[in-house]
């Protein structure tokens, strides 16, 4: 049973992760850019002494959506296979209980989203798709899934 | 101390302190076998640990309690009182043992051997001994044991500690930022710097706790290839590099095992033997070069050697006949490819196998165990030229001295092992080539090619810089980075980067500068490859032409050590075959022609003067010359080091060429040659002395008699004989002849004694035959 959940708005639109896999959500003021890397990829950050990386998560839906401001951003701290990563979303404000466990995402939610929700769930705010976080640090290109 | 000593006496007092508790209820109730075993466990492991620290006090004492506690275990003695009594006597004696051993005391004698008869249950003597022991109980205490200086860890808590401190470092630099806002003169300054102090003696002390310089593993590596090659019959000149890389303790251990099995098939397969390399135009003596570099999170460790190469030929032969290959497949293969096939299982290309190499361990298991703890193996290899092969093994922690440079507007971090100097237009005196797109800048007679930064990156181009760090990659290959600025040294911690980020293989982590920034640091290898500097196989023949004029270090290469009588001594090292460690009972006849039995053999030996004192236990360097063989006895080896400075004579030494400096301190020079010269005569002494070998024919002669002639004995079929060996079946019945008889029987058991030696206990053999020699000669 997934009790808690943050309700992240990503690209206009709102969506759910679960709450217990978020460290903390902060705001990111210095960014250091990292060439070379995929376009998901917004930078590095540190959370106190640890590198953080930032995931543009709009960018991750892919589709040819905008690279967001970083700093206009907030970040969603999340650790990943033994990494911190920040989960760059428009906002990440409400924490929301569930009230069924995630169900199948039923119709097709539009390009990018099948890939990074795994499912749909019913919270207090209404149904809202549920984010796998896996997938959106691995971004749109599958070869660099984590 | 010795770590491992210190290890031990840390261990032996933890255990001491467990037991405390134990001894205590044991006493109340001697037959709880729950606290018997833990007993019993102690006096065991500390006879174990002290067979192999050679304290044959302690372990005699323990083996003692360790006897008497087995039989209570196996019920064949009960546990009373005078036993108990006894165990718990020898238990504080061990206390009083160890403190003395860490104070580097000597054993005190003590009441060992009655204690031992007490265990042994010779009952008039346990009170006295008891009492004895009670005795110098008291005295412990007048004299309080030092108190214990080290402790054990575990390394979570030192990474949380280490971690804590990375917060502390960067808490002191935001009220650093603060304190300038709040402009001068806020009385804050002397506390402030203070802290600042603390902090960075706090970091720099938890670092040391993980780290261990890898030279300490390097070091034992001439060693082994000196010994490897002298069985192999081979030469090979070891040079390490740059033995000052850290790296974690934990990830030496397992580096440790892989290393050895490469350097062991490097001298075994690599390197031929020296008419061979001769034919092949090589210099007579191979050359094995182990070298270090640390590149951010990762630990680059070279092994190069100039031997013949891996045959490539021959493994795609054996991959075609072991079936796992068609021949199709082999000539479809790339040179790299056919290399890789050395990883398949149960192909080598050794013909035979040796005792070193090839005992079935394939460099398929050495890779999977490089693997398993997220290293890479890579192999290179040119027939006839050499082969090199590239350990990479990832550094979670690490303290990296690097050096930051800026290009496109950003800062990054490269790591300091790889960078050879600094070099800039400004000084006026760089020098440029074009060719096509590439540009060279000469360094130092070399045309070095040019890499923009900013492109490699992708983050501007500065194509026209005039700033270059030379980078010196694993093997040797310079090429010529460039940037737009360089700032300053740091030492920065190391953090591991997300997959996402190292995908592009152009950085190795990141770090944080004192602002808590972070700082991609570069993979200068991969970015020089990836920019198209070849890789270069950097053949031997060419470091040593280029050796000579620039190793102003290369001087005799000798061992330096203390002689029996204090004096510094060096020793060519190339006359050194091994050093190891005897008791002075082997040393006979002390004096100008004393003698050794070292293993198997009797071997003269020097660095002994007429009547001096020998201590217990005396290192004695093995030296040869490619026949004969000589040991020097000394008190301990000091140094390897280089013969650089100007060689004295001295007036009236015969024995030694002449004084000179190392390290700041005189050494005598040994002469080997006069020591050759003067004890040659010695060994041969023996050829007066006739040898008889009676009873088993067959065994006796093809068994024994080549050692005994290789001893420097004569063998004789019949007749009067100085010494005669005779098979245990034989009767003496006074018909031998001989003027010494040694006796031997089949069966292995306690002691030589009247009923003769052991058929093959070689060394009490030898040791027999020199006794007899000598007392024929008094």
């Amino acid at each position: 049973m997934i009790d808690m959940l943050l309700v992240v708005v990503l690209a206009g639109r709102r969506a759910v992760l679960p709450a217990i896999e978020v460290n903390s959500v902060i705001e990111v003021t210095e960014v250091t850019p990292v060439p070379r890397a995929a376009a998901h990829v917004a930078g590095l950050a540190a959370l106190r002494s640890r590198p953080l990386t930032l995931i543009d998560c709009a960018a991750s839906l892919g589709g040819g959506r905008e690279r967001s401001d970083p700093r206009t951003c907030r970040a969603v701290v999340v650790e990943h296979g033994g990494h911190l990563y920040g989960l760059l979303v428009e906002a990440a404000d409400d924490i929301v209980a569930a009230r069924a466990e995630p169900g199948s995402l039923g119709a097709d939610p539009g390009p990018g989203w099948s890939r990074v929700a795994t499912g749909r769930v019913e919270t207090e705010a209404g149904a809202l798709p549920f984010l796998d976080i896996g997938a959106l640090i691995a971004g749109p290109d599958e070869s660099l899934a984590a | 101390m010795d770590d491992l000593l210190a290890e031990f006496v840390a261990e032996t007092r933890e255990m001491l302190a467990a037991l405390a508790g134990e001894i205590v209820a044991w006493e109340s109730n001697p037959a709880d076998r729950a606290r018997l075993d833990t007993i019993f466990r102690f006096v065991h492991t500390v006879k174990g640990n002290c067979g192999f620290f050679d304290f044959p006090q302690l372990e005699s004492l323990s083996h003692a309690a360790e006897d008497a506690l087995a039989d209570v275990r196996a019920g064949r003695r009960q546990p009373d009182s005078r036993l108990v009594d006894a165990v718990l006597a020898v238990i504080d004696r061990v206390g009083v043992m160890i403190a003395e051993i860490e104070r580097g005391e000597p054993l005190s004698e003590d009441a060992d051997d009655a204690l031992i008869a007490a265990l042994s249950g010779a009952l008039d003597e346990t009170e006295q001994a008891i009492a004895s022991v009670s005795g110098s109980g008291i005295q412990r205490s007048a004299t309080p044991a030092a108190e214990q200086r080290t402790i054990r860890l575990p390394v979570e808590l030192i990474d949380q500690v280490m971690s804590g401190v990375s917060e502390m470092v960067l808490a002191r630099n935001d009220l650093a930022r603060r304190m300038q806002g709040l402009g001068a003169d806020t009385g804050l300054e002397a506390p402030f710097s203070r802290l600042s102090g603390l902090i960075a003696e706090v970091r720099d002390a938890i670092t040391r706790t993980r780290m261990r310089r890898i030279e300490g593993l390097f070091a034992t590596f001439p060693r082994l290839v000196r010994d490897l090659s002298t069985e192999l019959g081979k030469q090979v000149f070891v040079e390490l590099e740059n033995g000052e890389v850290e790296l974690d303790r934990e990830m030496i251990e397992l580096i440790r095992d892989p290393l050895l099995h490469i350097i062991r098939n490097a001298v075994d397969h690599g390197i031929e033997a020296p008419a061979d390399r001769l034919a092949a135009g090589k210099r007579e003596a191979g050359m094995l070069t182990i070298s270090a570099r640390q590149s951010g999170n990762t630990i680059h460790i070279g092994i190069m050697d100039d031997g013949r190469g891996i045959d490539v030929e021959r493994l795609a032969a054996k991959a075609i006949a072991s079936g796992t290959h068609t021949a199709e497949q082999i000539v479809a293969m790339s040179l790299e490819e056919r290399i890789e096939l050395i990883y398949e299982a149960g192909l080598s290309t050794a013909e035979s196998v040796t005792s070193i190499s090839g005992r079935g361990v394939g460099m398929d298991v050495v890779r999977a165990n490089i693997e398993k703890f997220g290293g890479t193996l890579e192999i290179e290899s040119l027939p006839g030229e050499g082969t090199r092969f590239l350990i990479c093994v990832p550094l979670t922690l690490s303290i990296l001295p690097s050096l930051t440079v800026e290009t496109g507007g950003q800062t990054f971090a490269v790591p300091r092992s790889y960078v050879e100097e600094i070099v800039s237009t400004a000084g006026g005196q760089l020098q440029f080539a074009q060719v096509g797109e590439r540009r060279y800048v000469t360094f130092r007679d070399r045309r070095l090619a040019c890499v923009s930064l900013g492109d490699a990156l992708g983050i501007g181009d500065d194509a026209e810089a005039s700033l270059f760090v030379i980078l010196r990659l694993g093997w040797g290959d310079l090429y010529a980075m460039a940037v737009d600025r360089i700032f300053d040294h740091h030492e920065l911690v190391i953090k591991p980067l997300s997959p996402g980020i190292m995908q592009s293989g152009l950085f190795v982590g990141c770090t944080q500068l004192d602002d808590g920034t972070p700082v991609l640091v570069l993979d200068v290898a991969a970015i020089g490859y990836g920019a198209g500097i070849p890789r270069e196989l950097h053949r031997p023949s060419t470091i040593a032409a280029h050796a000579a004029p620039r190793n102003e270090r290369e001087g005799l290469r000798v061992i330096l050590f203390r002689a029996l009588d204090g004096e510094r001594r060096a020793i060519a090292m190339s006359a050194v075959e091994q050093v190891e460690r005897a008791d002075v009972s082997a040393v006979r006849r002390p004096g100008a022609d004393a003698q050794i039995v070292l293993g198997e053999e009797i071997l003269p030996l020097a660095g002994v003067s007429e009547g001096c004192e020998l201590p217990q236990r005396i290192t004695v360097l093995r030296l040869g010359d490619g026949g004969q063989r000589i040991a020097y006895a000394a008190r301990e080896v000091i140094d390897i080091g280089t013969l650089t400075g100007v060689l004295r004579r001295v007036n009236g030494q015969a024995s030694v060429v002449g004084v000179t400096m190392v390290d700041g301190e005189t050494a005598e020079l040994v002469d080997c040659h006069a020591l050759f010269s003067s004890h040659a005569s010695q060994s041969s002494g023996h050829g007066l002395l006739t040898c008889r070998l009676d009873g088993d024919d067959a065994w006796m002669r093809n068994f024994l008699g080549p050692i005994i002639e290789a001893a420097g004995y004569r063998i004789v079929p019949e007749g009067p004989a100085d010494i005669a060996f005779l098979d245990g079946d034989l009767r003496d019945d006074g018909e031998c002849e001989a003027r010494k008889a040694i006796r031997l029987r089949d069966a292995p058991g306690s002691g030589g004694g009247a009923d003769g030696i052991y058929r093959y206990d070689r060394a009490g053999l030898m040791a027999a035959l020199l006794r007899a020699g000598e007392e024929l000669a008094a």
